[in-house]
């Protein structure tokens, strides 16, 4: 018996053999068992071209009105049984004459010398005769496809699952027992050179200033939090550290009630009830937007809108004309499909912003193209390990100077700063103990060192090698040459200067519209200019977002009334990794200082760390364990299939 | 490419589908007919149905998080295509299906969807909603205990928990077919269901079920683009690749062609 | 299925459809010409122009915004009347759901803006379903090669393992690494996008078809 039984075509042959009482020209499926055709009525009305083979619904299908007394005798019966068959077992002799026939004996299967047992019964077949029982009432032979299957307290079959959740379970528990269970190495402390994204992440998120505002986009909900509520827990301190104030909004309503927790979690790491963090204040929760990409494409339009009502359905005070007033734009997500969301609705309409991606690892290949093939992406930072590295480098950054109290002083001498401006919240935070440590020439020494506490991280961002040191033959513009061929920025969006003549180099610093830059060299195609920024470090920027032109000396020179700082520290700063920070509308330079006294360093530091290293152990032990059983389980799957034949296996 | 140019671009593409679309049908009302695209769910769908009926058993169709309204609406007008052939095919079953959705605003097409396909009974209660992506997981579990559904259909868009619905069906006996419109719930349904739909497959799985000629149409439009679709693909990929091999020659091209052509000739015959 | 197709009935039909038809197509029309303020040139004016054509499309997507907000009324109802059926056969778990249903109400409705409910009973349950999520998954993943016996879940086990391994920070699977970032960038992105691109092209067929009024939901 070579072909499967097929129930549809039984059906099939049936219908034509009571329809016109032709003799069919061979006997099909099932039918091959019989010891006698039965004979049964024309069940379908009308004749309707089979799109594949009819099935024992097609057949009732065409019945409109299904009353019970419109039925045919014989299918009222088979109706009563079926009901009958929850009751229990009437002997199956006794059931529908015809499939009594059919089925020869109800137990066929314990029977050795019975017709059917005879055969060898393929799995479908073995599946259309339990069928046949179910409606005829008889005793259920197989286990395999009755859905009124009970579950098992305990069978051979939850064997595998119960050993693996078991193992899952131990390992996943071991590295927080006992730490002679570490397995794999921990997450470097720096972010590696060749990871951009995060780094650049990093430089414009703590690029920030007081008065700046971040939309954070949190879309994600308890699912997820195994893997991004770290993540989200740093980068939401980060942003709080420098009293920057996030607005919080989300597609995904539990998201909205999470990032709450999370908030809630920072606020219980910080030790007096005066340094909370409160809504209205610090940060602001806002309502919840329906429809998954609709409601995001009505944030992007209608955001003065939005931005007035918060979570709790209060005023929030916020008075915004546009998404464009956002300073960054971060979002926190779980899926990629929610990434695409913000990329497609939300960016085109915040021009001069930037995203700043966090995911997980099941979106990290999305958002990685994303922040490869548009400068507007940044990131993706993913998952608990570079939530680690990027912890340490918070700690490192704010760090050192918890314990230096008073700040001895400026470092290098203040550069004469604008009135106007916000001095001390544009301020880097480049540590006492970094500029230490950093080979730049000419620096004065600090007179007190860096706490112990404190993590240098000059590792982070050796020199690249585009970065020269300045030629001693080319001085400074100065009021005494005649002209001097600059770029202007023309972009309407923040432009970023960078490293070297791609994109894959780091930014360091931002460009705004109307900066003016020294040009001091291009590259080959001339699609970059390679700039002298004003502090006499080098750089590049994209030709196609500036506009060369000749001016006179003294004309530049106005345009950088915001005066420079000196060569050797702008190096240093260089060489520290930082951004530079030009500031809004007019250049404004990095000076390696403490951190301005606006500054909450306890936000960055006053964290709960003793789980973090047992976390990622137990991360790797699990992951490690997960392959065991997948493995295990699934040759023991192929080694069945091979063993039983390809037609055994389950389908 | 600029705004406009990619603007024309969609135009001209919408109205070559709707060309198709009439064309299609055209040839479907003349009785035309192509060779189903192999698509296994359709049979496995037949085989429930029946055993659905035969058990006395409702199906369990799923519209997972596919909203009307949304950016979704058409996915979700597509997935109830599908399940009202399939209703339709287990209509002579006593008890009607089940149809749940995590979105409120797709509960009114499930109730439509059950009310078409079926006549007679309580329809409306068969339409469920369930709030939430891991809460639906978890009311889609229960119902299976206490309804215990011949088999489930999740057609819709579903996350990683399509795998809590999925192993607690297995556990239970019930057959499953799955396809999602994300790609984590697409791993899933490949890796865990008995059966599974991927990508637009989906959009053609009404035809699969049916002999309606609508359907058959949209499916017939569906493989048209999909076919131009490889070969436009194709030929970039061959002129990439033959722009960094300088040696490569019209006749070489050709003549390995034929070489081509005639073995694969040959093999068809064979078979 | 009925066969009832009456005068009133073909009426209908064609209204729902012309309807749909309709405010389709002027959304479409909108959004087409609206967005694009480069299509008018330069003249002046010309800005306004494209903002008063986007006015269509912007007004019926915050309807529908709207409307989807809304829907969550239809899902309470819809809850509620199932619930009250199934209370009256007798079923406990429903009764729950309904207490819990009236006691959640009667907590918002007297503690304004307190989430704490939501954070204390929501949050943990999705936490632990979300754990017993990833058992599902390792199972489901073990027995991968039992439901689909061919090259095809051979192939998906093995990238299941090696990117599962990959995202160890273990030295010595270095080289797996570079086979994950190979995976993740050619083979995974291309069959990714290519899904991508057949559910949107499945998309607009359907969005087609809805616009010509011939979608059955379309048609009444």
């Amino acid at each position: 018996m070579d072909e499967e039984f097929n129930w549809l075509e039984y059906s099939e042959s049936m219908e034509a053999t009571a329809g016109d009482g032709e003799a069919p020209g061979k006997s099909r499926g099932l039918r091959r068992f019989l010891p006698g055709r039965p004979s049964l009525p024309r069940l379908r009305r009308g004749s309707r071209a089979a799109s594949g083979p009819p099935s024992a619904s097609d057949i009732l299908e065409g019945q409109d009105e299904r009353a019970l007394a419109d039925l045919d005798e014989r299918l009222r019966a088979l109706r009563e049984r079926s009901v009958a068959a929850s009751q229990p077992a009437a002997p199956a002799h006794q059931a529908l004459y015809d499939v009594d026939d059919l089925l020869a004996s109800p137990d066929l299967q314990s029977k050795p010398g019975g017709v059917i047992s005879a055969v060898a019964l393929s799995k479908a077949q073995e599946r259309q005769v339990e069928m046949l029982r179910d409606i005829v009432g008889g005793p259920s032979q197989s286990q395999g496809t009755g859905g009124d299957r009970q579950l098992p307290v305990f069978s051979l079959d939850a064997a595998p699952r119960l050993l693996g959740t078991a193992l899952l379970i131990l390992v996943v528990c071991l590295p927080f027992v006992s730490s002679d269970y570490a397995e794999g190495e921990l997450p470097p402390s720096v972010f590696p050179e060749d990871r951009h994204g995060p780094r650049d992440m990093y430089n414009l998120l703590d690029n920030l200033s007081r008065d700046d505002y971040v939309l954070v986009g949190f879309e994600y909900g308890p699912t997820a939090a195994g893997e991004l509520d770290l993540l989200a827990d740093l980068l939401l301190r980060h942003i709080f550290a420098q009293r920057v104030k996030p607005l919080i909004v989300s597609s995904n309503p539990i998201a909205v009630v999470h990032a709450q927790n999370v908030i809630k979690d920072i606020n219980r790491s910080l030790s007096s009830a005066d340094a909370q963090l409160v809504h209205g204040e610090d940060y602001f929760l806002l309502r919840y937007l329906p429809g998954g990409a609709l409601g995001l494409r009505e944030l992007s339009e209608n955001f003065a809108d939005i931005v007035r009502i918060s979570a709790r359905g209060l005023p929030t005070g916020l008075e915004f004309a546009a998404l464009e007033e956002m300073t960054e734009l971060l979002l926190i997500a779980e899926s990629a499909e929610v990434i695409r969301n913000w990329v497609e609705q939300v960016l085109p309409e915040a021009e001069g912003s930037r995203l700043l991606v966090a995911t997980g690892y099941a979106a990290q290949p999305l958002a990685q193209a994303y922040a490869e093939g548009m400068e507007q992406i940044v990131g993706p930072l993913f998952g608990i390990r570079d939530a680690f590295t990027y912890g340490e480098k918070l700690r490192a950054t704010f760090g050192a100077f918890v314990s230096v109290e008073p700040p001895v002083g400026p470092v290098i001498e203040p550069a004469p700063v604008n009135a106007e401006s916000d001095s001390q919240a544009e301020l880097p935070r480049a540590t006492q103990a970094e500029i230490e440590d950093a080979p730049a020439t000419a620096l004065p020494q600090p007179t007190e060192t860096a706490p112990p506490t404190a993590t240098p991280f000059m590792t982070d961002t050796p020199p690249a090698p585009t970065l020269t040191p300045l030629p001693t033959d080319k001085p400074a513009p100065t009021a005494t040459e005649a002209s001097i061929r600059i770029v202007e920025v023309t972009s309407d969006q923040r432009v970023n200067i960078r490293l070297g003549p791609t994109t894959v180099h780091d930014i360091l610093a931002l460009g705004y519209k109307g900066d003016m830059f020294e040009v001091i060299g291009s590259n080959g195609d001339g699609s970059w200019y390679q700039i002298l920024l004003p502090a006499g470090v080098e750089a590049w920027i994209a030709a196609f977002l500036v506009e060369e032109r000749v001016v006179s000396a003294s004309e530049f020179a106005g345009a950088q009334d915001s005066a420079s700082a000196s060569e050797s520290a702008a190096r240093a700063v260089m060489q520290l990794g930082f951004t530079l920070r030009l500031g809004k509308n007019r250049p404004r330079f990095y000076q390696a200082q403490p951190p301005p006294s606006g500054d909450r360093p306890e936000l960055a530091l006053h964290r709960d760390r003793s789980l973090e290293t047992p976390r990622l152990q137990a991360m790797t032990l699990g992951t490690l364990a997960a392959v065991l059983v997948i493995v295990f389980g699934n040759t023991i799957y192929a080694l069945r299939g091979l063993l039983r034949g390809p037609r055994a296996q389950g389908r | 490419m600029d705004q406009t140019t990619l603007q024309v671009y969609a135009v001209l593409f919408v109205l070559a589908t709707v060309l198709l679309v009439y064309t299609a049908r055209y040839f479907q009302r003349r009785g035309k007919r192509r060779p189903q695209r192999r698509m296994l769910s359709g049979e496995r769908v037949s085989e429930w149905t029946s055993g659905a009926i035969e058990a006395n058993r409702p199906l369990h169709l799923a519209l997972g998080g596919t909203a009307v309204g949304e950016d979704k609406t058409a996915i979700a007008l597509a997935e109830a295509e599908f399940f009202y052939h399939i209703i339709q095919r287990s209509s002579a079953s006593d008890i009607p299906p089940i149809l749940s959705t995590s979105a409120p605003s797709s509960i009114p097409l499930a109730q439509d969807t059950v009310r078409r396909a079926w006549s007679g009974g309580d329809t409306l209660s068969r339409a469920r909603w369930y709030p939430g992506d891991l809460a639906y997981a978890a009311a889609v579990t229960g119902m299976m205990e206490a309804e215990e559904p011949a088999a489930h259909i999740l057609a819709g868009s579903f996350g990683p928990e399509l795998a809590l619905m999925i192993d607690s069906a297995d556990r239970r006996g019930q057959g499953s077919l799955a396809v999602s419109d994300r790609l984590e719930g697409q791993a899933v349904a490949y890796a865990m269901a008995d059966e599974c739909l991927i990508g637009e497959e989906l959009f053609a799985a009404a035809g699969a079920v049916t002999d309606d000629g609508r359907a058959q149409a949209d499916a017939i439009v569906l493989d048209v683009w999909r076919a131009l679709l490889i070969m436009g693909v194709t030929v970039v990929l061959l002129l990439e690749v033959a722009k960094r091999m300088p040696w490569l020659n019209w006749a070489l091209v050709l003549s390995v062609s034929a070489i081509l052509i005639v073995f694969g000739l040959l093999i068809y015959r064979r078979r | 299925m009925s066969n009832r197709t009456g005068r009133g009935q073909g009426f209908g039909i064609a209204l729902s459809a012309f309807v749909a038809f309709a405010v389709g197509a002027v959304t479409a029309l909108s959004l087409l010409l609206g967005d694009n303020p480069a299509l008018f040139g330069d003249q002046p004016g010309s800005a306004q122009l494209a903002g008063l054509l986007a006015l269509p499309a912007d007004v019926l997507l915050r309807l529908v915004t709207i409307v989807v907000a809304l829907s969550i009324v239809i899902g309470i109802a819809n809850l509620l009347t199932t619930h009250v059926g199934r209370l009256s056969r007798g079923k406990f778990y429903s009764a729950v759901l309904l207490a819990s249903f009236g006691f959640t109400v009667y907590w918002y409705v007297t503690r304004r803006g307190d989430t704490s409910l939501l954070e204390a009973v929501q949050v943990p349950i999705e936490s632990a379903l979300a754990a017993l999520l990833c058992l599902s998954l390792l199972h489901g993943g073990s027995r991968v090669l039992g439901k689909r016996a061919d090259i095809w879940g051979l192939l998906f086990v093995a990238v299941a393992v090696i990117v599962l391994l990959a995202s160890t920070p273990i030295a010595e699977l270095a080289p797996v690494q570079a086979w994950r970032d190979w995976l993740m960038r050619v083979p995974v992105g291309a069959g990714a996008r290519a899904m991508l691109i057949g559910i949107a092209l499945g998309t607009v067929v359907t969005g087609v078809r809805a616009l010509l009024g011939q979608d059955r939901s379309v048609r009444g």
